[in-house]
């Protein structure tokens, strides 16, 4: 009997299959209402859900943001059915208390239309009582492409409660900066991986990594795991020579059984003041702090660190003197910057080839960068050797650019980098952006080849005006309201968003929208496993051994 | 069943009045009326489809009424057995449709079925077909003013069209959202009848 009873009031084994409900009312600009099919139990209902809305005309791609329960007449809810009133509860359900889903649409399509290039924007609702239906595989491929179809299209995930992949489109998101969001223990390495892996394999850009935590090179910790198993593949090991890994702490690369294929040592003189007015924030440096490095700057050019920092004691008054800065401002600079001394990457010559020529090399050769810091963990150094990097790779990318645009020879066309930073609101809050380098790259776009993947898990520090040029967000569980606010700035029609956003599981969950997709869409992350190694081409330890056999049979013969 | 297959001396009642939204007959046997909220069924051009709202014994004798007399029936009938030949019982239908050749249609009859024509219970098939949704409930709450006992026969009628379908759930629950849907939302009216349906 109680099976009865579930099965009238919705429970999953009668549903009618597809049809969850009919459009009751709506506006373009709030978005449309369905009622829900009494015969769907509303618990089966979930925020982000991917939905088509079957218009006469066209169908709308939609996602649920909110759900609502309603009731005809105020008397039921003073007077529920009485607990064991089934039949009651039963003949309610759907009549006179309901359920009311908001809907948004988010891309309209005629019917057997394709999406060619640009997404079309929805200028219409569709009419009463239109059908909703859950999306089919069709519906998702149709809208999100595929991998088969097309090299652009990589796999990112599955809508939630189908199996169908949704994919981005890696042609659209090498165009823009992007952004991956998430508060810590979301999964944003994973994400950050994924989309990384994606880039790699299908060759649309080079990638920079700055890789804070050692988690992209070589073997990363897998959140959860546990003993055993709880180490996941690093690019390095997926992409074998196509990517080259630098370290900054060699030792500790050994340590964990890493060659690193070079060491990136920082010569004081390749530090500009730019790069310390970046470090602002971190050194809790004073507004007139840049004025006395550029003072410093005009008199000794390039070996003005070097030179200020050579200076002690009592000196550096005499010091401030000479160059006619003011003496407790340049001693603060003085003593802040004395921290810059301990790193031990930091050299006064370089001994080998500069670290900026090198990873150029790579980078014209298509190879891609990560560079780990091993227990150089702090922000003040992942700050600076960021920022010093960036900058001149920026500058040398700005050249070619230019030489590009001359010549207009597709030869000289540099390729497009992917820079990814982590911890970005320390590199993009409202202060410093303006002065960065990676405030200049995140605002100018792709003009000259650059462009940022941000990862960041307090987006609300990030400035504005960056925020809003990101092309591409993906972004895992947010709580913070301001953060959420951060994320879905520059973008329309946030509210439904909004409530999606903060109702995302904590794991492998995740909403992307913007230039890379068609329409907003929730996914369940792909997973990162043997599966995943495959489709990028890894190979497992017998099946390498194999390989190896057959090219050396080749070469040397039986 | 079609009207052929009927067999004529199974009739229940014969009309004595008859008006296009409802009908009286006089019960062939006394106190053998069908049971209030029975669905019936006359004879004729058009078969009609009517509900017992309705069911009264009297004497034959418009201007006299039985006496008490004090006595069991069955005393009654060994010392008295005439006056049981004085009274007569009759019943009252609403009609809620009549049949054509594509079957049972919830409309009301063209023509008020004919004086003198037999009544006949409905079968299971019938029932079903007059009750597969709720348009019969309309009949009992907008027809014939306030003469009927709405509620009531809501109830009874409902139970047996449940009957019919051997009390299958899901069929209540339906009825219920259309008679929800009918009495505009009033909840203690629907929680009353539901409750009272199903007990």
């Amino acid at each position: 009997m109680n099976d009865l009873w579930n099965n009238l009031n919705g429970s999953p084994n009668i549903q009618t299959i597809g049809e969850i409900g009919v459009v009751t009312r709506g506006s373009l600009t709030e978005g449309v209402e369905m009622k829900l099919n009494p015969n769907r139990s509303v618990e089966d209902v979930k925020a982000g859900k991917f939905v088509v809305i079957e218009g006469y005309k066209n169908q709308f791609f939609s996602m649920i943001t909110d759900l609502t329960l309603d009731a005809t007449n105020p008397d039921i809810l003073l007077y529920p059915p009485r607990d064991g009133d089934q039949l009651l509860h039963s003949v309610l359900n759907g009549s006179s208390t309901y359920v009311t889903v908001a809907l948004r649409p988010m891309l309209m399509l005629e019917q057997g239309e394709e999406i060619v290039d640009e997404p079309r924007p929805v200028k219409t609702i569709p009419s009463h009582f239109s059908k909703v239906v859950e999306a089919d595989e069709e519906d998702v491929s149709r809208v999100f492409g595929s991998e088969d179809k097309d090299d652009r299209f990589f796999n990112l995930g599955t809508p939630l409660d189908m199996d169908t992949p949704v994919c981005i489109n890696l042609n659209r998101f090498v165009e823009r900066s992007n952004g991956i969001f998430g508060k810590t223990g979301t999964g944003k390495s994973f994400l950050t991986r994924l989309v990384l892996c994606g880039l790699i394999k299908n060759e649309k850009a080079v990638n920079l990594i700055f890789d804070m935590h050692n988690e992209y090179g070589f073997r990363a910790m897998k959140e959860g795991g546990g003993q055993g198993s709880s180490f996941v593949k690093g690019l390095k090991q997926l992409f074998g020579n196509q990517v080259a890994l630098f370290s900054l702490d060699p030792e500790s690369s050994r340590q964990r059984g890493i060659q690193p294929d070079h060491e990136v040592y920082i010569a004081y003189d390749q530090i500009a003041v730019e790069d310390v007015i970046a470090l602002q924030d971190e050194l809790q440096l004073n507004p007139t702090a840049a004025e006395s490095a550029y003072l410093v700057y005009a008199m000794y050019k390039n070996r003005w660190l070097r030179q200020l920092l050579s200076v002690d004691g009592p000196d550096v008054e005499q010091f401030a003197e000479d160059i006619g800065a003011n003496k407790s401002s340049l001693s603060a600079l003085h003593r802040k910057l004395k921290r810059i001394d301990n790193f031990p990457f930091m050299v006064n010559r370089l001994d080998g080839a500069d670290a900026v020529d090198t990873m150029m090399d790579y980078i014209d050769r298509g190879i891609h960068i990560v560079l780990e810091f091993g227990r150089q963990t702090s922000m003040l150094a992942y700050l600076l050797v960021a920022n010093i990097l960036s900058r001149r790779i920026h500058e040398q990318y700005v050249t070619k650019s230019e030489k590009f645009y001359a010549s207009q020879n597709p030869e000289d066309q540099p390729r497009p980098l992917v820079i990814t930073i982590e911890e970005a609101h320390k590199f993009l809050n409202p202060a410093t952006a303006k002065q960065t380098i990676f405030g200049t790259i995140a605002r100018e776009m792709r003009k000259y080849y650059v462009s940022l993947l941000v990862v960041d898990q307090r987006p609300s520090g990030i400035d504005e005006e960056v925020l809003s040029q990101l092309g591409t967000k993906i972004t895992a569980l947010l709580n913070d309201e301001k953060d959420i606010q951060g994320v879905l700035t520059g973008v329309s029609n946030a509210n439904g968003l909004r409530s999606v956003l903060a109702s995302l599981d904590s794991k492998q969950q995740a909403l992307v929208f913007g230039h890379a997709v068609p329409m907003p869409v929730v996914i369940k992350t792909r997973n990162y496993d043997e599966a995943f190694y495959k489709a990028m081409g890894d190979l497992s330890d017998e099946e390498r051994t194999e390989k190896a056999a057959a090219a050396s049979a080749a070469i040397f013969g039986d | 069943m079609s009207l052929a297959q009927l067999d004529l001396s199974e009739f229940i009642g014969e009309i004595v009045e008859s008006s296009t939204s409802q009908f009286t007959s006089e019960s062939r046997e006394l106190n053998g009326a069908p049971p209030f909220g029975s669905f019936v069924k006359t004879l004729g051009a058009l078969p009609v489809y009517g509900l017992v709202f309705n069911v009264c014994t009297h004497s034959i004798e418009p201007n006299r009424r039985a006496t008490a007399y004090g006595l069991t029936e069955q005393q009654l009938r060994e010392e008295q057995p005439q006056i049981f030949e004085l009274l007569k019982t009759e019943f009252e239908a609403v009609i809620i449709g009549y049949g054509d050749d594509k079957g049972p249609q919830q409309v009301l009859p063209p023509q008020p079925p004919g004086i003198h024509s037999f009544v006949f219970p409905c079968s299971e098939s019938e029932i079903k077909a007059l009750t597969n949704s709720g348009d019969f409930l309309r009949s009992i709450l907008c027809g014939n003013g306030n003469r009927l006992p709405a509620d009531d026969l809501i109830i009874a009628s409902v139970r047996n069209a449940w009957a019919a379908r051997a009390f299958d759930m899901p069929y209540l629950v339906g009825i219920g959202k259309d008679l929800c849907r009918l009495i505009r939302d009033d909840y203690d009216r629907l929680s009353s009848i539901m409750r009272r349906v199903s007990q």
